[in-house]
């Protein structure tokens, strides 16, 4: 008689045991505690508390704002400087891993370089700035209501750029250069074929750069954390700070996995958004 | 032959039986000046009983994470914690802070030992302070005499100073840190109090935007004026940056930054800093608690070894070496002691703030209360609400935390 374990499971179960253990188990945890309060009864309570607090929204709304400028600023970026860089027969190596260095710095150690950079006395860029001429006594970057969360943007930029440059890169020398060739023949110009040969064969990668800087923007913790705490007042707060003074600031673990849950779906519901977005064009 | 063998094997396992379990203490300290000196008595008190001593330094941030989970947990990870008294409260809420099985001597500073205390049922003492810090006024003597000014006394006469000093050096007349949470409640608490405003009433309920709290985050804003750029950001480290650098005449601080104002390494103005006590205005002025403590876990599978221990680190001698190790100490005979003061300066001072000083409000929800508090004084600082709506919208919000507490 066969046996009707698969043959396999002995050679998964190790990664299965973890799997279960570190992952699945946690998940199924955090759905308990989100649904329960503190007497283990049944409550939606955490879920309906979401939409009545302001905190929660003020943080939703900075997260979309900082995720969509950030994204948008470093694909233009990421794009141009992979054509640009694409396009040099020499040195391209050079300054491939040159626009490497910031992103191979741990997001900690860059945060903490420019909140010294960022200091409105003592700090490198208003120093430059003063010494050509610039007055800048308004600018306190990460202090400024108006000015904070668009010098977290700055570093986010400055250090994930060269991750879509990479990914974008290494699309464009996937393609082949038989219709590129081919357009030119045909008398298209640059732009065109750029525009109507280059961008629509290069789209995989660029939903795959998007998604996964997108996914990452979303919970950005790290910089915020040391640039500004989410201030002033609530200038730079974002979900994931908040889910994490939420859950170990205030011990309130329901609340914290039901913010999770939230910031799940409405990323899984970006994420297919942009999907068919990049397939309809 | 076999017999030996299998008499030899069960003599082995009979040894390794009745083998004492190995004496070890788990200790989860801070990750700084206050955790060091806990560190080297820990070693010290170790060697000296046999007993095997194992450290977690951990930042500020991580130490409440890993004790909260290791108290709620139950797991017994750590035989003594030490914390800072604001988490207290939170920490008792679980009964998993095991009570002294005996009470602390009156030496010990009155305001630290009644944030050991279970503030719902005051009685039984459930920690011993460990580094009894509050806050200071710090300021350029120099600066004060060259004025013909004395140390100030009230707020008002930390204002004109401000204006007169900072004009005429050209300098910041104070500084202060506004950024959200901690930092910025840390520097308007003394204010709030001089003031005669609390963040909640004997009842527990929000009165932080009455009258006298409004006022004192007006004068708060007043004071910005003659802050650097950016104060609203600003933590302990640029504050105190400002003062070395000799680019700021005043400020509100914590012990831990004295010694840095000495140290002509790091420091511009080495003997041109004097320390005294919170600045008075309507009422008496008083300084925020901030003493760290130390704690056994209901949990520990050492306690008696943990309570020996904390006994032992936390009479005289040893404070004593701690307090050379740079810990402002907790019990007063300490702080008088002649060599320690001939050494360290501050010590009167130090003991005239610890002895008035305030601790925060003494509930189980004062950091989710302290982090909206902190975000409506940010936002006054910046400019984003006007003093009033800050303080009525902060009102809410708390009694909102209060309200889904009950």
């Amino acid at each position: 008689m066969k046996s009707r374990i698969p043959s396999g499971l002995p050679w998964v179960l190790p990664a299965l045991l973890i799997l279960v253990t570190l992952s699945i188990y946690p998940m199924i945890y955090s759905v308990k505690v989100s649904i329960t309060d503190a007497s283990g009864a049944f409550t939606l309570a955490n879920f309906i508390r979401l939409f009545q607090d302001r905190l929660f929204g003020a943080a939703a709304v900075q997260t979309t704002v900082l995720t969509l400028v950030a994204l948008v600023i470093e694909f233009v970026l990421g794009l141009a400087l992979a054509v640009l860089i694409d396009s040099l027969a020499r040195a391209r190596s050079v300054f491939r891993a040159g626009l490497l260095v910031p992103m191979l710095l741990p997001p900690v150690v860059a945060a903490v370089a420019w909140r010294l950079i960022y200091n409105p006395q003592f700090g490198v860029l208003n120093g430059t700035l003063r010494r050509i001429g610039v007055n800048t006594a308004p600018l306190t970057w990460t202090s400024g209501e108006n000015s904070a969360l668009l010098s977290v943007i700055l570093v986010d930029v400055w250090e994930w750029t060269p991750f879509l440059f990479l990914l974008l890169s290494a699309g464009l020398q996937a393609i082949p250069p038989e219709p590129i060739e081919a357009a030119r023949i045909d008398g298209a110009g640059a732009w065109r074929i750029f525009r109507d040969v280059t961008l629509p064969l290069l789209k995989p990668t660029v939903l795959l750069a998007l998604l996964l800087r997108a996914m990452d923007l979303v919970r950005i913790f790290d910089q915020i954390f040391i640039l500004t705490q989410g201030g002033p007042g609530t200038a730079t707060e974002t979900v994931s700070l908040y889910i994490y003074r939420t859950a170990f600031r205030f011990s309130n673990f329901g609340y914290a996995a039901a913010m999770s849950f939230v910031l799940l779906a409405a990323t899984i519901v970006f994420s297919r958004g942009l999907m068919r977005l990049m397939r309809a064009r | 032959m076999m017999r030996v063998s299998l008499s030899l094997i069960l003599c082995a396992l009979l040894a390794a039986c009745s083998r004492s379990p190995e004496r070890t203490l788990t200790i989860a300290v801070n990750a700084g000046v206050e955790g060091t000196a806990l560190k080297l008595a820990a070693k010290e008190w170790g060697a000296s009983k046999g007993v095997q001593v194992e450290v977690v330094e951990l930042p500020y941030a991580n130490l409440f994470e890993k004790e909260q989970l290791d108290l709620t947990s139950k797991t017994g990870a750590y035989d003594v914690i030490m914390l800072d008294d604001p988490w207290f409260p939170l920490m008792l809420e679980s009964g998993s802070i095991a009570p002294l099985p005996h009470t602390l001597d009156a030496d010990f500073v009155a305001s630290c030992v009644e944030v050991c205390k279970d503030p719902k049922h005051p009685g039984a003492q459930y920690a011993v302070p460990y580094v009894g810090n509050s806050q200071l006024f710090f300021y350029r003597k120099d600066l004060f005499a060259k004025y013909n000014l004395t140390a100030p006394q009230t707020w008002d006469e930390v204002l004109a100073a401000a204006k007169k000093i900072g004009a005429g050096e050209k300098m910041f007349g104070y500084v202060m840190r506004a950024a959200p949470g901690n930092a910025a409640v840390a520097d308007y608490m003394g204010l709030l109090w001089a003031f005669g405003g609390d963040v909640l009433d004997a009842s527990g309920n929000p009165v932080c935007d009455s009258p006298a709290a409004i006022d004192a985050l007006k004068f708060m804003l007043e004071l910005g004026k003659y802050s650097p750029p950016g104060y609203a950001g600003f933590n302990a480290d640029e504050v105190s940056a400002h003062l070395l650098q000799s680019t700021a005449l005043m400020s509100i601080n914590w012990p831990a930054w004295i010694a840095a104002m000495d140290d002509a390494s790091k420091s511009k103005v080495v003997g041109k800093i004097d320390f005294t006590p919170m600045p008075s205005e309507r009422v008496h002025g008083v300084g925020e608690l901030g003493t760290w403590i130390v704690a056994v876990p209901a949990a520990s599978k050492h306690a008696a070894d943990a309570f020996d221990f904390i006994f032992w680190a936390t009479d005289a001698p040893q404070m004593k070496q701690a307090a050379l190790r740079g810990n402002p100490p907790t019990r007063r005979s300490v702080f008088q002691s002649p060599d320690l003061v001939a050494k360290f300066r501050a010590f009167p001072a130090q003991l005239a703030s610890l002895e008035s000083a305030r601790a925060r409000p003494r509930t189980s929800h004062w950091n989710e209360i302290e982090n909206t508090f902190g975000i409506y004084i940010s936002k006054a600082n910046s400019g984003a609400m006007d003093p009033a709506s800050a303080m009525h919208a902060a009102a809410a919000e708390i009694a909102r935390i209060q309200q889904r507490a009950k």
